[in-house]
């Protein structure tokens, strides 16, 4: 697989409504193979972005190539390769779940075929709902359903914005399942949108963080992040002992924070018992550790600078 | 992928309960009609013959078929449009309201080959409709009252058509009456680029009916200069063909003024949609 | 001289009298023998061609069938919608028939398509009868009614020719032309939803209205006495 290929290349978006400028020099680049997180607080511009993917808006400014041709010169070419949910997924209520796939799949290029869509159907979940009219329907069944019509073409891009939006635990285990699905056993590359970082961090291999309309970082997960280093906290009942007993070590720059009775020591994993040892050998009681998410601190910190 | 598309949406436009809703409508309007002509249809006749009683006498069967199937063309020029705006008023608006449009243009076709697809679509819609319309009015008409010459009464006077002449007249009449119903359509469709909801369309086409009727019928200096150019105007010019002499240059006049409304709302609509950032 | 002027009076006004009552007793007689006439076909049914040249109403002619049967029965049979005159065609037998009825008086003579005919007025006896007033010109030699123009309070004022050929032993006419008064047809205002201008139209109505509306029949295939049955005539 050649991971180097550029499937999706954004560059300078910009899109502005009147005064209000929802999107600003947004760049970012999608490879084949990737899953692509595309993170960012509500209101951050995300949605903005792929619907201007998705030619469902058009830009104010700035380029975007997909699949190396330009969107605005090579629609239909580029859309008959994606498939994609934006936001919820509608679908009309007063139709069944495999009428629903049919009118999506006459529309995207390929013949009705009824066996495949069968499949397709059985693939995300749905079996024996299929003859159902979708008006009864949980979320989480017409998310399901969303996710079966971006499949009914076979497309080589899936762009899934807020995909687990509304769903209970169980509902987006289930997606993320069926995602990671879709990348290992399919070989689709996948942009999945989302503000649950903890969604991205499970599954996404880069990604990009937005915030206000500007994209503040791209990269792979794991340079971003770099594995090594963790935050963990320690809770203890003497803080000032503690610190001080850091500052002994020479360890006072691993402090990130002090929060009521805990300390958030920015250290690796191999220094976890080290930390914990000093601490109990000099009468610092430690009542837990724990690691905290990094990506959501790297988060934070990023959208707050 | 436009055939595909246009099938697609006679499908949808198929399964949804609002196009019965106007289908239904009709039928019973027609069928109301239908029995108060039976009832006392002599009386309402009665009423074009009046002037001329005095002198003359009218002998044959007035009441049949045709005139029966002539009256309700007739008595339909607000009712009709209106049911038609129902369905084609949400063609657009309805699926932003829905929220399917966010899917379907996300799908390798055009903006403009979706907007025709669905515009033809109810086109198809607009035509079963008038055959449907059509086939009571006349068939059972014909079957309930007969057939015979038809009485039309004009502000010139009384003319009589006989029943071998009126095939072609009714023929091309229906054919008028269509292109003034896909005027409504292509308005409301338009309309439906606009909105994101299902009932602005419609309410905003029927007041555009109403509004220009009345513009239509005041006789008011100003308002007359711009009276020909209002596709009202224009939509009784199915009338014109049970007439005669045949007003051929009216006619002409007439089908010319409603395809350049459609022309233009329809360049307006192609316009809008392909402009139009779907924010729903 | 004075005595002979009163004789001369007296003398010329018994002769007015007595000319006046026997051009009263002519007239009655001329018209009892065309009522007697008319009474000679006891029935008959004949084929009609039915146009109508009249300002309001634009008709193609049209083809129809007309029974007869003595004293008033009467019967139009076709596919398409006849317009003929409200009071039928046997207006004159209807009117001839009660000689007591009106006052009859020759009032001259008049040529009319090249036959002398005598000029017979009507002139109903009780206020409350439907004619007002009636004239004919009757051919005299052939007992015929070539002319008539009837005045009723129903129907106004219709003026009738004929024209006769093979059946004018029966005195049934080959040809009818029914002049009809227009003046009083009026278009309903604002019940029709056509395109025209009403203000145009109604122009044009009014030089309509001094013209005068016409019926032709003509009339072919008389089959006279072959006995039609009264139910034939009765309304389905």
């Amino acid at each position: 697989m050649a991971a180097s290929e550029k499937i999706v290349e954004v560059k300078n978006l910009v899109k502005h409504y009147g005064k209000f400028k929802a999107v600003e020099n947004v760049s970012f680049d999608v490879y084949r193979g990737d899953v692509f997180g595309f993170l960012g607080p509500n209101g951050a511009g995300k949605s903005t972005t792929i619907r201007t993917m998705l030619s469902l808006i058009r830009p104010t400014s700035g380029e975007l190539h997909l699949f190396g041709k330009s969107l605005s010169h090579n629609r239909n070419y580029i859309l008959r390769k994606i498939g994609c949910i934006v936001e919820k997924p509608d679908f009309y209520k007063y139709l069944s779940a495999q009428k629903n796939i049919e009118i999506f799949a006459r529309v995207s290029g390929i013949s009705v075929d009824k066996k495949k869509v069968q499949e397709i159907i059985e693939f995300v979940g749905l079996k024996g709902r299929e003859k159902d009219k979708v008006g009864g329907f949980s979320h989480g069944m017409k998310q399901r359903l969303g996710i079966a019509q971006t499949l009914i073409h076979d497309p080589e891009l899936i762009i899934l914005d807020e995909p687990t939006t509304g769903l209970d635990p169980q509902g987006i285990i289930d997606i993320r399942n069926l995602i990671l699905q879709l990348k290992n056993e399919r070989n689709k590359t996948i942009v999945l949108s989302s503000h649950i970082l903890s969604e991205i961090e499970l599954i996404a291999n880069r990604l990009v963080i937005i915030n206000k309309g500007k994209s503040l970082v791209q990269g792979s997960v794991s340079e971003l992040l770099n594995a090594q280093e963790l935050i963990v906290s320690f809770t203890v009942d003497h803080l000032e002992k503690a610190t001080a007993l850091l500052e002994q070590a020479q360890m006072q720059q691993a402090i990130n924070k002090i929060e009521d009775k805990n300390l958030l020591l920015h250290i690796s994993q191999q220094e976890i018992p080290v930390v914990n040892k000093l601490f109990c050998d000099n009468g610092v009681n430690v009542f837990s550790i724990e690691s905290k998410r990094k990506l959501e601190d790297y988060f934070l910190k990023l959208i707050s600078a | 992928m436009f055939w595909r598309s246009t099938y697609n949406e006679f499908l949808k436009i198929a399964a949804k309960p609002r196009s019965y809703i106007g289908v239904g409508a009709i039928t019973l309007i027609i069928a109301l009609i239908l029995f108060a002509l039976k009832i006392d249809g002599h009386n309402f006749i009665s009423f074009a013959t009046r002037p001329f009683e005095q002198s003359l006498s009218f002998e044959g069967n007035i009441l049949n078929g045709n005139l029966v199937a002539f009256i309700i063309l007739q008595m339909l020029i607000i009712h009709v449009p209106l049911l038609i705006a129902l369905v084609t008023g949400d063609l657009i608006s309805g699926e932003s309201a829905m929220g399917t449009i966010r899917l379907l243009l996300t799908k390798p076709i055009s903006r403009t080959s979706l907007l025709f697809s669905k515009y033809l679509a109810g086109c198809i819609y607009t035509l079963v409709f008038l055959l449907w319309m059509g086939f009571i009015a006349l068939v059972v008409g014909k079957y309930l009252f007969g057939t015979g010459d038809l009485v039309v009464l004009n502000s010139d006077g009384l003319i009589i058509l006989q029943d071998h002449d009126l095939g072609w007249r009714f023929f091309t009449g229906f054919l008028t009456s269509y292109l003034s119903l896909i005027m409504i359509a292509t308005l409301s469709l338009t309309f439906s680029c606009f909105s994101e909801n299902s009932i602005g369309p419609i309410v905003s086409t029927m007041a555009v009916i109403i509004l220009f009727n009345i513009m239509g019928a005041l006789n008011v200096e100003f308002l007359q200069k711009i009276q020909p150019y209002l596709f009202t105007t224009h939509m009784l010019a199915w009338r014109s063909f049970f007439e005669d002499p045949l007003p051929v240059g009216k006619i002409v006049t007439s089908i010319t003024v409603l395809l350049t409304h459609i022309v233009v709302l329809l360049a307006v609509a192609t316009y809008k949609f392909n402009r139009k950032d779907i924010l729903s | 001289m004075k005595a002979f002027r009163l004789i001369a009076f007296f003398i010329l006004l018994f002769f007015a009298k007595s000319s006046s009552a026997q051009v009263s007793a002519n007239a009655n007689r001329l018209l009892h023998s065309i009522y007697a006439k008319l009474q000679k076909a006891t029935d008959y049914s004949v084929q009609a061609n039915i146009k109508v040249d009249m300002p309001f109403i634009r008709m193609l002619p049209i083809d129809a069938k007309i029974y007869f049967k003595q004293k008033n029965k009467f019967k139009v049979e076709s596919k398409s919608i006849a317009v003929v005159p409200r009071q039928g065609f046997d207006q004159a037998s209807k009117m001839l028939a009660d000689t007591n009825a009106f006052n009859a008086l020759v009032q001259g003579t008049e040529m009319i398509n090249n036959v002398q005919t005598s000029v017979v007025n009507i002139i109903p006896v009780a206020d409350t009868s439907d004619l007002i007033l009636g004239k004919f010109w009757i051919d005299e030699k052939q007992k015929l009614i070539l002319k008539s123009k009837l005045t009723t309070r129903s129907n106004g004022t219709i003026v009738t020719e004929y024209f006769y050929g093979a059946q004018a032993q029966y005195a049934l006419p080959d040809k009818m032309i029914f002049q009809v008064d227009v003046k009083k047809f009026k278009m309903p205002a604002g019940t029709t939803t056509d395109q025209a201008a009403a203000a145009k139209k109604k122009e044009e109505s009014q030089d309509e209205k001094d013209k005068k509306g016409k019926i032709i029949i003509t009339l072919t295939n008389y089959q006279v006495n072959k006995g039609i049955p009264d139910d034939f005539f009765k309304k389905k």
